[in-house]
């Protein structure tokens, strides 16, 4: 009898112990001294120029650790390759969320491939923040996916801004859209169609990022006699639409360019005349364009750059990834001394951050639990010699 | 009207582009009776390696012709490595060595060069010109013009050189070319080495075109392939009719057919490689080949 | 006699090291282990193809494809359990392969090579354009459905609870060695000699009563569908489709996984199961690990390279590649072939 009570008395005491010590336990991937983070981006394939948004972000991270780290610990970030191929994100994320262990997954690139991994990791209860995607769900079905939060504007928001200022400089605009045929052209071209209100787009043309060039599309849009030309596409297709057109001799009125295609070292590429003029949204700064040359954040870039990534010093993708890692290195610090994923969750929930050196001055990095667009700031800048001039004030981005 | 003639014309542009590629393809095949799956990244690497000779200083032309030395250097080099060893083997161990080729070649030029979006110099004016309505520039003119001229250079050397014939003689009978004299292997390495030279002109031309970057030639080589079967796979000058002629059938489909749009081309180009298969498996201008059995 | 005692051991051996493999490993290396058991699956098929009939396929990432989509339509569109697609999708993309076949027949060497490669490039185009069944870019994800057994979480089979990973694992090589059985089983006899026969010689085989079309369109069937039930359990165990998931580099991939496996190896020889094994796991961790592998290299010859470098992974995979068809062009399942024939004629002639 007595022997039981002890028993008893003995499970008891232990299972309080291990409350205790549940209570006070870290989540994986923290400890004294490191956080792990974990993400993926396309090191190979047709996709691999994205690469740089991770390796931006990394670098920052290096440069973070190098002074100190985050509350002592360092930040770990270790980010796998996955083609592009969201079925290889699903065995990459696996991979360092079982085997890894890590803390959070951060910055990982392509729409379809967040959406791969999106129900598994909350599922699992792992923050998945600041996706490298504009897809407007990653924000928006926050009730579904609560652990899921992407970052820059969402692709919708963008198109929507640029229906919005056709509408108001240009109403009686006849519109031809060139468009990437996938969520991302679609989601932007869906988004100029809300902006531009009951409007109707005159002539639209898709491509298939297999392409291997868009002459014959522009030719059509052109045939439509439109003068307003929207251009939805990526790196090198947005500049053979440019050079299209200056081979048709077509100049429409207003130009658009969406954002992943208007770093100021593409955008110098193309003849200057059918550039002239064309308009884009903004929200990083392009360390390309040399009106940021003597800026504090811009010199802090490329020093962290010159240290950690030399071939990111110029480049776009490098500066989106550094300044996701900077709201991420916020998010940790304000997850407190001893993060755990529900705390950081609740840090991304609920920034307020001001002065990201990365992005446009005067753009706050704010979220809420029912608000979760990080970046919804942003201005619109206009290409004029060879240069991005940014004008008017911080509109408000939201789907 | 003139919207048709327009897609006409800048479908005989991009014609132009794949018929360059094509004849790479077409010589290898003549020479070696094998496709080279690496085509299209054997000229991706030399037109980085051209774009890093201007860009360090060189004049075009200059870089232009040391980039056709090294690209021969580089097919006979890259013939008498890789392919060699697997000389009599099976066709699929040649296709599988090509297209491990391909992977890493593909994978070199992005570790060297990285993956950022390039811009080449053109060798020809890209100033527009207006005809009726339809615009075009000298560069079009200038891709179909070498493609042309690369045609009559090629038929010449086939038809008229010694090493040309001896270059036939390997490919269509080995056993009684060595007999009587050709060295029938080093033959092989030729044949890379030429097409290495006529795929580092199409890269070069391509390029201005459809800007430089490590993918630049992954689907030119599928509308290469169609264009060579199109026109038969070892006729030269079907490998240029037949590239102009699908640059202008898929411009076509893709502006007057709603369904294909810009969306469809693979699916289009692959449609034309089934059916010039099964209708007229030696193309438009290829010799029909006896079945030895 | 001895050839084939070896044999039977050494399948038997294999079935006992994959039976027990997820006790020795983690979690989630079992998961990793189930992935090399889908292309196990589509190599088999694939040397169905090359070595029975002597046709080759650079794109059966499509048939993958075809049997990827026919399960994650049918679990998420309609309902079905994601068990009961699997042979719904080994007779879709087996149809589809049949069918495929007729044309092929007109088709050899090269030219079959170039056409099934124009397949399996322009396939993911088709894949996007028909949005509405096949969810466009966006695909469709599975994880979570109530169609999807165990639910992602964890599975109870015969009184014993599975982790998500270990129940995919076995239901992978469950499914792997019914299928390696069938096939052994359905080509052991007379289909089996007819086919071979046809890849030696057309001819000879038409005049020794052989119907060429039927039995080579017949094994193109045979292939796609084993490729259809790859591309299913890939679409069951990643719980997510779209058009990049049958990328041209997948198709490339399988025909390098059979090569390095070894092309003709015949069914129920050593080889032909070691051999698939050995090629489908090189394919899985040269890809999970090609910055680790150039990281290892660097130890021996430093090459200043840095392994985060996008390109990386490729070089490594094409040089594997070229070195390995250079090196053993019959793959590791010829050397495996060769060697037990040796070895059993050695071990006859002591007895003797």
């Amino acid at each position: 009898m007595r022997k039981l009570s002890l028993a008893c008395a003995l499970v008891a005491a232990l299972a309080a112990a291990a409350v205790a010590l549940g209570s006070t336990r870290a989540d994986p991937g923290v400890d004294a001294t490191s956080i792990l983070i974990g993400g993926t981006a396309p090191l190979s394939g047709e996709a691999s120029a994205g690469a740089g948004v991770a390796r931006g972000a990394e670098a920052y991270f290096k440069w973070v650790n190098a002074h100190g780290g985050v509350n002592g610990r360092k930040i770990d970030y270790r980010y796998l390759d996955d083609g592009y191929d969201p079925s290889r994100t699903v065995q990459a994320t696996r991979q360092l969320v079982q085997q890894d262990k890590v803390f959070a997954i951060f910055n990982t690139l392509g729409t379809a491939n967040n959406l791969a991994i999106r129900s598994f990791l909350n599922q699992s209860k792992i923050p998945q923040l600041f996706s490298a995607s504009g897809a407007t769900t990653l924000g928006r079905d926050f009730g579904q996916y609560p652990y899921t939060m992407g970052y820059i504007p969402s692709y919708a928001a963008e198109g929507k801004l640029y229906g919005q200022y056709i509408v108001k400089t240009r109403p009686k605009a006849k519109i031809a859209v060139l468009y990437q045929d996938d969520d991302y052209g679609n989601d932007l071209l869906a988004g100029l169609k809300k902006g531009l209100g009951g409007r109707q787009v005159a002539a639209k043309a898709g491509y298939d990022p297999t392409a291997t060039d868009v002459a014959s599309q522009v030719a059509q849009l052109k045939a439509s006699g439109a003068d307003t030309f929207a251009i939805f596409a990526f790196g090198k297709f947005s500049l053979q639409a440019f050079f299209a057109m200056n081979k048709l001799g077509w100049r429409p009125k207003i130009t658009i360019v969406n954002a992943v295609a208007s770093a100021s070292g593409l955008m110098a590429l193309p003849p200057a005349k059918s550039t002239e003029g064309a308009v884009s949204i903004v929200f990083t700064k392009d360390p390309a364009n040399p009106a940021w040359a003597k800026d504090k954040g811009l010199k802090l870039f490329q020093t962290v750059m010159k240290r950690y990534y030399a071939d990111g010093v110029k480049s776009g993708y490098a500066a989106a990834g550094a300044s996701s890692a900077y709201t991420m290195v916020d998010a940790l610090k304000k997850a407190g001394k001893n993060p755990t994923r529900a705390s950081l969750l609740t840090a991304a929930t609920n920034l307020n951050e001001r002065g990201n050196p990365f992005l446009l001055p005067g753009i706050v990095v704010k979220t809420t639990p029912r608000d979760r667009f990080p970046v919804s700031q942003l201005k619109l800048q206009r290409w004029h010699k060879g240069h991005w001039n940014i004008f008017g004030k911080l509109l408000v981005a939201k789907p | 009207m003139s919207q048709f003639f327009q897609q006409v014309v800048s479908g005989l542009a991009s014609g132009g582009i794949f018929a360059s590629l094509a004849l790479a393809l077409v010589l290898i095949y003549r020479a070696t009776r094998a496709i080279n799956f690496a085509q299209g990244e054997m000229a991706t690497v030399s037109t980085f390696v051209a774009w890093s000779l201007v860009h360090h200083g060189m004049p075009f032309w200059g870089a232009f012709f040391l980039t056709l030395a090294l690209s021969f250097i580089g097919g006979v080099a890259l013939e008498r490595v890789v392919i060699r060893p697997v000389e009599n083997a099976p066709v699929l161990t040649v296709v599988i060595v090509t297209l491990g080729l391909a992977v890493l070649l593909n994978g070199f030029t992005s570790v060297e060069w990285g993956s950022e979006v390039k811009k080449f110099p053109s060798p020809f004016p890209t100033r527009p010109i207006h005809v009726g309505g339809v615009a075009f520039s000298i560069q079009d003119l200038g891709v179909i013009g070498v493609s042309i001229a690369l045609v009559v250079a090629l038929g010449a050397f086939f038809r008229f050189t010694k090493l040309g014939l001896a270059l036939r003689a390997a490919a269509l009978n080995p056993e009684a070319s060595r007999l009587v004299g050709v060295r029938v292997s080093w033959m092989l390495a030729l044949g890379w080495g030429l097409a290495a030279v006529l795929g580092a002109v199409s890269g070069m031309m391509i390029a201005p075109v459809v800007f430089l970057d490590p993918n630049m030639m992954q689907t030119v080589l599928l509308y290469a392939l169609a264009a060579a079967i199109l026109g038969g796979m070892d006729s030269p000058v079907g490998a240029v009719v037949g590239g102009l002629a699908l640059g202008v059938i898929l411009n076509l489909t893709g502006a007057y057919v709603n369904f294909i749009g810009g969306t469809l081309r693979l699916p289009v180009a692959l449609a034309v490689i089934l059916l010039v298969l099964l209708v007229r498996p030696s193309g438009l201008f290829g010799r029909a080949a006896v079945r030895k059995v | 006699m001895v050839r084939r005692a070896f044999e039977l051991a050494g399948f038997v051996v294999v079935v006992a090291i994959v039976a027990l493999a997820p006790r020795w490993v983690s979690d989630f290396r079992a998961f990793q282990l189930a992935s090399v058991g889908v292309y196990v699956i589509a190599i088999v098929g694939l040397n169905v193809l090359t070595g029975y009939s002597g046709q080759i396929s650079l794109g059966h990432g499509a048939f993958m494809a075809i049997g990827g989509y026919t399960t994650a339509i049918l679990m998420a569109k309609h309902g079905v359990q994601d068990l009961w697609t699997i042979p719904i999708a080994a007779l879709v993309a087996g149809v589809a392969g049949f069918l495929f076949g007729i044309p092929a027949l007109r088709l050899s060497g090269l030219y079959l090579a170039l056409v099934t490669f124009g397949i399996a490039v322009s396939f993911p185009s088709l894949l996007k354009k028909f949005a509405g069944l096949t969810g466009g870019g966006r695909g469709l994800n599975l994880f979570g459905l109530p169609q999807e057994t165990g639910g992602g979480v964890s599975v109870h089979v015969l009184g014993h609870e599975l982790t998500n990973n270990d129940w995919l694992y076995y239901l992978t090589w469950t499914v792997a060695g019914v299928l390696f059985v069938g096939a052994w089983l359905l080509l052991r006899g007379e289909t089996g000699r007819a086919l071979r026969a046809l890849r030696d010689s057309s001819v000879a085989a038409a005049s020794a009563g052989v119907w060429p079309a039927l039995y080579k369109t017949l094994a193109f069937g045979i292939s796609a569908a084993f490729a259809g039930v790859a591309g299913s359990l890939l679409a069951i165990s990643v719980a997510f489709v779209n058009p990049d998931t049958f990328p041209i580099s997948l198709s490339i991939t399988v025909l390098v996984g059979a090569v390095v496996a070894g092309i003709g190896s015949v069914l129920g020889r050593v080889g032909s199961y070691v051999g698939p094994l050995a090629g489908a796991s090189l394919i899985v961790f040269l890809q999970a690990y090609a910055s680790d592998f150039l990281r290892w290299i660097e130890k021996g010859i430093p090459l200043h390279a840095d392994p985060k470098a996008p390109g990386v992974p490729a070089v490594i995979f094409g040089l594997v590649v070229i070195v390995v068809m250079l090196l053993f062009p019959a793959g590791v399942g010829g050397v495996l072939d060769a060697l037990t024939s040796r070895v059993s004629r050695g071990l006859t002639r002591l007895r003797v």
